[in-house]
């Protein structure tokens, strides 16, 4: 914490008042300084050590609806009053020759490492791949292949504007991941992957060891060796805790971002108090979950995080603001204005979504399943935000009948529409599961890290893509 | 400036070889981009900026590092490869790393110019209209457009640099343009979104504001009203963009390195028929005025024309250096990157060979059936080549499209989905650097109710 701030405060202060030179309302500074480690491992050997550096300023101006946005990699003085005087080109006005001043913002920590990973040495890096390597042949003799992977980032950051809020933070990140190929009869092939980290040190691997993340990875691939069809149409599904919520993220997160909100892009623009979901049905963002993926101390303008409900029992209670868009509709900023870097201009977005637990037990949930669908482990997904339709993998998942685990099915896709589907939820394990810290979510062609979690959850009629239609011709 | 960065990248080529790297290559990029959102008839967002990157590969007694910087401070830049040639400690031994062999290398071909000086040098009004001009041709093409998402136009240039060991020295520059709408249409409590988009190297070759801007519009009104179908069985068409989202999904199955692991469902399938004789899939680096044109790949090998499948056979992988050594063959020039990241095999301009039928005729034939006209999801294993993706469409009935198709997902194998391609329109349209006409399969899963 005693570091020399990433650009002299002197020098900030004279950038935000070139920005303003023009008679905007708001500029701000945004600096950045972001150190990448990798290394991976393909076909048993550590292919390759990885390691980058960015830096660089990003100036945005704002006059009412208006952003004006530069930046610059280049920190000499010249590049830098370039770019603030190239974004404060949105103001029409002239001849502001204010000074504005900066004062450090006390934050919060939800993380804070003695050690930042960017100082840890790669061959400790390394030592973790090769372990999974080892661990994931060893598993079962039909896996066949795993690649490995570690990265990690220490990135620093200090936003500055012209409201006097000066914050600076150091954002520490890593994840491990692997995919293992199982083969099985026939040359059949299965993949399964598993990962993890989060805003942690790297101690963080001697308990959440490359063992067991090899272990899930090489079970997943072999579990679903011979695995049959799903058959397509309409099915109770009943979702596994952690990681599934990336359905929530996908199906109720997006569509709650005040920008497509004020810009009435969203299905649920305009339903503030409107019952949305089942009552079993609450949701949650929370930036400030100590060491998790998608926490911040303080987001990419400044602002802490918080604890959100945006779903309570059902009913619609808010939504998640940057402070552009929170201005633009009389609304305070929620602390969820993110960017990928300074070469973007910050949005509405998410950080740990979740879904509160319930009152039923795992088992008692899979026992009142006649026949369905039991999603063990989620691939990727998509939503369309304006019609709701969302669609996602199922890398793992298992035939229900009558209460219990069957035969493992493959192919499963599931496709709904957010509130439809929310609407279906019938029950809500008491069993909260945040995932093990792997996701990243994609917006504007801008990827941050978050953080999902979720229950053992129920949810009737969803519909069920696969190659198999029940009683279908053929 | 330009000999500068020449300069910059083999002098980082040689300080790595004078720190013990037996090979190094240095990739330079450098670029300027511009664009203009605007909203309600106002300028909404306006963004300029410039940008650099140099990656450097070294080998280190046969172990690889790499090092990536946007920090070109001379007093920066001797750690930097001092950090790149120490990280290749870190990885394994392997005979197979280094740079291109001799005889994958040579003249680069003649590709012609990628850089329009228009674009270049575009003014901030000209974006600023054609901007304005989308979002009112947008909302004027029917009354149920609810709102614009977003309308933007916008401009890249940029050059890249690369210098090695192996003595390539190699410079190109391109422009490109673009325009983007996204239009919001509302009927009876339903919201349908959709896109269209242009991009190009030169100016003259773009699609018009309006046109894109009532493209969007059209394809947001008609989706409205959309409803599930029940999960059946039948011929399913894809627009051109559907298409060449197929088409990428195969091209993905013909990656060396994925062939060599057999983690592809074409791995064992090479000079067998994989399609019709109607199939004829292209990589082409030198497509004139291409987005993904370029003399040259990540690594200085000369790039070319390959047909993957021909007349429905499949006819050749696509590798890099290094894949090309493990797998005993030579690199086809596909060597894919930007200066954050190693090599990797990728494609160029990658399209399907247009067919000699309308659209209109392919739909008209069918008694029922399925056009797809946008996707959700990632949806293929590459592995297995299982397919599954949610899809919005329009219904065809008696040979019409009738009502509008969501919440579906439309399913296959990809090998299976090759063999039942029945029908290849004449419309090859690139959206970007991929390219496909409408192409109909005699029949898929659709699951619906």
């Amino acid at each position: 914490m005693s570091q020399a701030p990433l650009l002299a405060i002197p020098l900030v202060e004279r950038l935000l008042a070139a920005a303003m030179e023009r008679g905007a309302e708001f500029a701000e500074v945004y600096v950045e300084r972001n150190e990448n480690t990798a290394v991976t491992l393909d076909e048993h050997k550590v292919k390759s050590a990885q390691s980058g550096l960015s830096q660089g300023v990003g100036v945005r101006v704002i006059v009412g609806a208006k952003v004006g946005y530069a930046y610059s990699d280049d920190l000499d003085d010249e590049a830098l009053f370039r770019a603030a005087r190239t974004a404060a080109f949105i103001a029409a006005g002239g001849g502001s020759e204010q000074a504005y001043r900066v004062n450090r913002t006390p934050l919060p920590t939800f993380y804070r490492l003695a050690d930042h990973l960017s100082d840890v040495d790669v061959g400790k890096k390394r030592d973790l791949i090769v372990r999974a390597n080892k661990a994931a042949h060893a598993y079962d003799k039909r896996i066949k292949q795993v690649m490995a992977s570690y990265a990690d980032s220490t990135k620093r950051v200090l936003v500055a504007n012209t409201q006097g809020h000066l914050a600076e933070d150091t954002q520490d990140l890593c994840r491990i991941n692997v995919m293992a190929v199982a083969e099985g009869k026939k040359g059949e092939r299965r993949t399964g992957s598993y990962g993890g980290g989060g805003r942690v040190a790297f101690s963080h691997f001697d308990t959440f060891t490359p063992e067991l993340v090899a272990h899930e990875a090489a079970r997943q691939a072999c579990a679903t060796l011979g695995a049959r069809d799903a058959t397509a149409g309409e099915q109770t599904v009943v979702l596994a805790p952690g990681w599934s919520g990336i359905l929530l993220h996908e199906a109720v997160g997006h569509g709650l971002e005040a920008d497509f909100i004020r810009k009435g892009t969203s299905l649920f623009a305009g339903k503030l108090g409107e019952k949305v979901a089942s009552d079993l049905v609450t949701v949650i963002d929370d930036g400030t979950m100590a060491t998790a993926r998608g926490s911040l101390n303080v987001d990419d303008e400044g602002n802490p995080t918080q604890f959100k409900v945006l779903i309570e029992r059902g009913i619609l209670k808010g939504y998640m603001y940057d402070s552009l868009n929170a201005k633009l509709m009389g609304k305070q900023t929620t602390g969820s204005g993110r960017r990928e870097s300074f070469k973007h201009t910050p949005l509405p977005r998410m950080t740990n979504t979740y879904l509160a637990p319930g009152e039923d037990t795992h088992d008692d949930i899979i026992r009142g399943v006649d026949g369905g669908i039991y999603c063990a482990s989620f691939g990727g997904g998509q939503v369309d935000i304006t019609n709701g339709n969302f669609v996602f993998e199922v890398n793992e998942a298992y035939e229900i009948k009558k209460g219990k685990l069957g035969k493992p099915l493959k192919g499963v896709t599931l496709i709904g529409v957010g509130p439809e589907a929310l609407k279906n939820v019938s029950r809500v394990g008491n069993d909260p599961t945040p995932d093990p810290g792997m996701g990243t979510c994609g917006k504007d062609g801008q990827g941050v890290p978050v953080g999902v979690g979720l229950p053992t959850v129920r949810i009737d009629k969803m519909t069920v893509g696969g190659t198999r239609v029940a009683g279908g011709k053929r | 400036m330009s000999t500068n960065y020449e300069q910059l990248a083999k002098k980082l080529v040689a300080r790595a070889k004078k720190m013990g790297a037996k090979q190094a290559e240095a990739f330079v990029q450098v670029g300027r981009e511009a664009s203009c959102r605007v909203r309600d008839g106002e300028i909404e967002h306006l963004t300029q900026s410039t940008s650099k990157g140099v990656g450097l590969r070294v080998i280190v007694k046969n172990r690889l590092g790499f090092s990536w910087t946007s920090d070109f401070e001379p007093s920066s830049l001797n750690a930097f490869v001092d950090r790149a040639v120490k990280l290749a400690e870190s990885a394994a031994p392997n005979p197979l790393n280094g740079l291109p062999d001799e005889r994958d290398l040579g003249a680069f071909p003649k590709i012609g110019s990628l850089y329009d000086p228009e674009v270049a040098s575009l003014a901030p009004d000209w974006k600023i209209k054609a901007a304005l001009e989308m979002e009112k041709a947008a909302r004027a093409l029917d009354s149920r457009i609810k709102t614009i998402e977003s309308v933007e136009a916008g401009e890249q240039v940029g050059e890249v640099f690369l210098a090695s060991s192996a003595g390539v020295t190699g410079y190109s520059q391109g422009t490109s343009v673009y325009l983007y709408t996204g239009a919001v249409a509302e009927a009876d409590g339903q919201l349908q979104n959709s896109w269209w988009y242009d991009a190009r190297r030169f100016l003259n070759d773009l699609e018009t504001p309006e046109h894109v801007a009532r493209e969007a519009a059209r394809r947001a009104v008609r989706m409205l009203g959309a409803k599930k179908v029940k999960s059946q069985k039948v011929p399913v068409v894809f627009d051109p963009m559907m298409a060449a989202s197929f088409i990428g999904g195969i091209a993905g199955a013909v990656n060396g390195d994925s062939v060599y692991k057999k983690a592809s469902f074409l791995a064992n399938k090479l000079g067998q028929t994989i399609a019709p004789s109607t199939v004829t899939i292209v990589d082409d680096g030198l497509m004139e005025k291409g987005l993904a044109t370029s003399p040259f790949d990540g690594e200085g090998v000369p790039t070319r024309r390959s047909a993957i499948v021909e007349k429905g056979v499949l006819e050749t992988f696509l590798y890099d250096a290094f894949t090309a050594r493990k797998a005993k063959t030579r690199s086809t020039g596909n060597a894919s990157r930007g200066y954050r990241s190693l090599p990797s095999i990728g494609t160029h301009n990658l399209y399907l060979e247009p067919g000699t039928r309308s659209p209109e005729e392919l739909i008209k034939e069918l008694p029922h059936g399925f056009y797809v006209t946008s996707m959700l999801g990632h949806g293929s294993n590459m592995v297995t080549g299982d397919y599954s993706r949610g899809a919005t469409g329009l219904w065809i009935e008696n040979g019409e499209l009738t009502r509008p198709v969501q919440e579906v997902t439309v399913a296959g194998n990809l090998l299976d989905m090759l063999s039942r391609l029945d029908g290849i329109g004449s419309d090859l349209t690139f959206r970007g650097s991929v390219g496909a006409p409408t192409i109909r399969f005699n029949e898929l899963t659709v699951s619906g109710e």
